[in-house]
């Protein structure tokens, strides 16, 4: 018995013993850690933290896929943008209308658009007819409650370069800064290192993503928009040096996002974006190539998004916004097209698909039910979840807070802020081929975070109760600061 | 850099765990628990469990998501105490012990 109560103490000496080594072991790991940490995480980078490009650090090589996760079925037509992009058809449709004379008071082809579709004029002319007089209405009683989201919105919009005016031929190429003389482009070392040096320079002026791809022109507008410079009457013929598409971006502020439709703006990551872009093409031209930015709010002559998922930033989920691994939906691009020879990425494919079709969350939570909950649909020929955009628009039209929605974008399980919560689910989903996980994660989103019914988020005049998703920050509460009756 | 996001609160972490272990290897040798290998790893796995449990309610708080913290903490905590009962039982923790005699 002596012998084993022997054993037992040399035992637990010998653990303590493995203990104090495995604890120094940790300790001087710890402190390696620690050490690395603060050498390097991007809060040492005080007042530029998001200016390193550290907030991309998703493994996008290990989901690269040869094809994006859109389908192509059939012939691709290109959009044109006077009809069927929303902002331009209803602006024409506002100045245009003439209640007597009905379609014939249109130009001709919104007069054929309208023929061709009945029920986007039914929803164009309702926000005219119905909405802006009860929103008037609401906007007496209810507006000063956003007095302070309102100031902020316009001033993240206060700077905001101007458009473009002249044809892609004379605005976009570089020419000498004394006598307007053309550029020479300089050589570039290799495809490679310039992308490296594109990145990094995008990053540096502040896109928190950056994807490089060649321009597919099935995403260019067969038909311009107004104010591009280029006319409208006349077919969008697509210039050769409009090659590459380097995409970049930036999130609306988190806080007032939680708080959509009516505290969250998009002209806070509009502005910002836009500015990057101005800035980028500044930079390329120096190096002698042309430059053309497409930048929010509403100055394109391409489809973003698309770009931006053969960029390799995300895919597109149910709601018709791009879904990135880093922000979610939470993401404002802009597009710069030029022929600065580039590496370019390769699209992912980190589950998205799989996850839209059974998730449903922004389409439940759409006050316009401009989402469907079915299936996807052929459009234009690829197959994609059809969005109704007239429903879509006329709800921006109704809310009395910041013009928009971002519901869709606000509601979406990825749309979280980088935590280790939220970026483990990610990456159980994105690596989890079953299914499994992604399904028991909706569930929990759905029963874990509760949403305002759908109809809460209209103005009282429209049956609702000026709701948002969530509180908004506490400075954006306007009668926490200014003495008026709300 | 906040404290509770740096390597170093980890650092501190760490060395909260092994005392817990050391602890807890004390009290199953007073106990005459036979603590095989795979014992260690399944209480292993119910710490982290429980430490997810609690970072998971201090998250959705932090987040201003307190249905979320309620509702998901409620969930989580009930499964960390019936599967620390489970675990009890099976692990032999609360059985008589049988001193043995000197």
């Amino acid at each position: 018995m002596e012998k084993s109560e022997d054993w037992r103490k040399l035992s637990r000496r010998q653990f303590l013993k493995a203990s104090g080594a495995a604890s120094a072991v940790m300790g001087s790991a710890g402190l390696g850690v620690f050490g690395y940490q603060a050498g390097k995480d991007s809060f040492s980078y005080t007042g530029c933290e998001s200016f390193q490009g550290q907030a991309e650090n998703f493994n996008r090589q290990r989901f690269a896929a040869d094809h994006a996760t859109y389908e192509k079925v059939g012939v691709a037509s290109r959009v044109d943008a006077r009809t069927e992009v929303i902002f331009s058809r209803v602006s024409s449709l506002m100045r245009q209308w003439d209640e007597e004379k009905g379609l014939d008071s249109l130009d001709k082809g919104l007069q054929a658009y309208y023929k061709k579709h009945p029920y986007d004029l039914k929803e164009d002319l309702h926000a005219r007819k119905k909405i802006f007089p009860k929103r008037q209405k609401d906007e007496i009683k209810y507006k000063k409650k956003f007095v302070l989201a309102k100031a902020w919105s316009n001033a993240m919009s206060a700077v905001w370069p101007p458009g473009i005016r002249e044809t892609p031929e004379r605005y976009d190429f570089p020419r000498g800064e004394q006598y307007g003389e053309p550029v020479e482009p300089l050589k570039m070392k290799s495809p490679e290192k310039t992308s490296q040096l594109i990145k990094q320079i995008s990053y540096q002026l502040g896109s928190t993503l950056v994807g490089i791809t060649k321009l597919n022109p099935d995403w260019v507008y067969s038909y311009p928009m107004w104010g591009r410079g280029l006319n409208p009457e006349l077919p969008l013929e697509i210039p050769g040096h409009w090659e590459y598409a380097i995409v970049i971006g930036t999130p609306m502020s988190w806080d007032p996002m939680y708080a959509n439709p009516n505290y969250g703006t998009s002209f806070d990551a509009y502005a910002k974006s836009r500015i990057i872009a101005y800035r980028l093409i500044k930079f390329i031209r120096q190096l002698g190539y042309p430059a053309r930015p497409h930048t929010p709010g509403v100055e394109y002559d391409l489809m973003v998004p698309p770009i931006a998922i053969d960029a390799g930033l995300g895919e597109q989920g149910r709601h018709g916004v791009m879904i990135t691994p880093e922000l979610g939906s939470n993401f404002r691009p802009a597009v710069v097209t030029t022929n600065i020879p580039m590496k370019t990425d390769k699209p992912i494919d980190f589950g998205v698909q799989d996850f839209c079709k059974t998730c449903r969350i922004c389409a439940k939570n759409c006050p316009s039910r401009a989402i469907p909950m079915g299936d996807k649909e052929v459009v234009r020929g690829y197959r994609r979840y059809k969005i109704n955009s007239s429903r879509c628009y006329n709800f921006w039209y109704s809310n009395l807070g910041n013009i928009g929605c971002r519901l869709c974008v606000t509601v979406c399980p990825y749309t979280r802020k980088s935590n280790w919560l939220h970026r483990t689910a990610l990456e159980v989903t994105a690596n989890d081929p079953s299914g499994m996980s992604q399904r028991i994660l909706s569930k929990m989103q759905k029963s874990f975070y509760p949403s305002p019914h759908p109809q809460e988020y209209y103005i009282p005049s429209m049956g609702g109760k000026n709701e948002s998703y969530r509180e908004p920050p506490w400075w954006l509460q306007t009668e926490d600061f200014i003495d008026i009756d709300i | 850099m906040q404290f509770f996001t740096s390597g170093f609160f980890w650092f501190i972490e760490g060395i909260f765990l092994c005392l817990i272990i050391i602890g807890l290897k004390y009290w199953t040798e007073e106990r005459n628990i036979p603590m095989p290998f795979w014992k260690w790893l399944v209480i292993l796995i119910w710490i982290l469990y429980s430490g997810f449990t609690i970072a998971f309610i201090g998250t959705c708080l932090g987040e201003n998501e307190p249905a979320a913290a309620l509702k998901g903490g409620m969930l989580f905590s009930l499964i960390a105490i019936v599967s620390a009962y489970g675990l009890s039982r099976l692990l032999g923790f609360f059985r008589l012990t049988r001193h043995q005699p000197k």
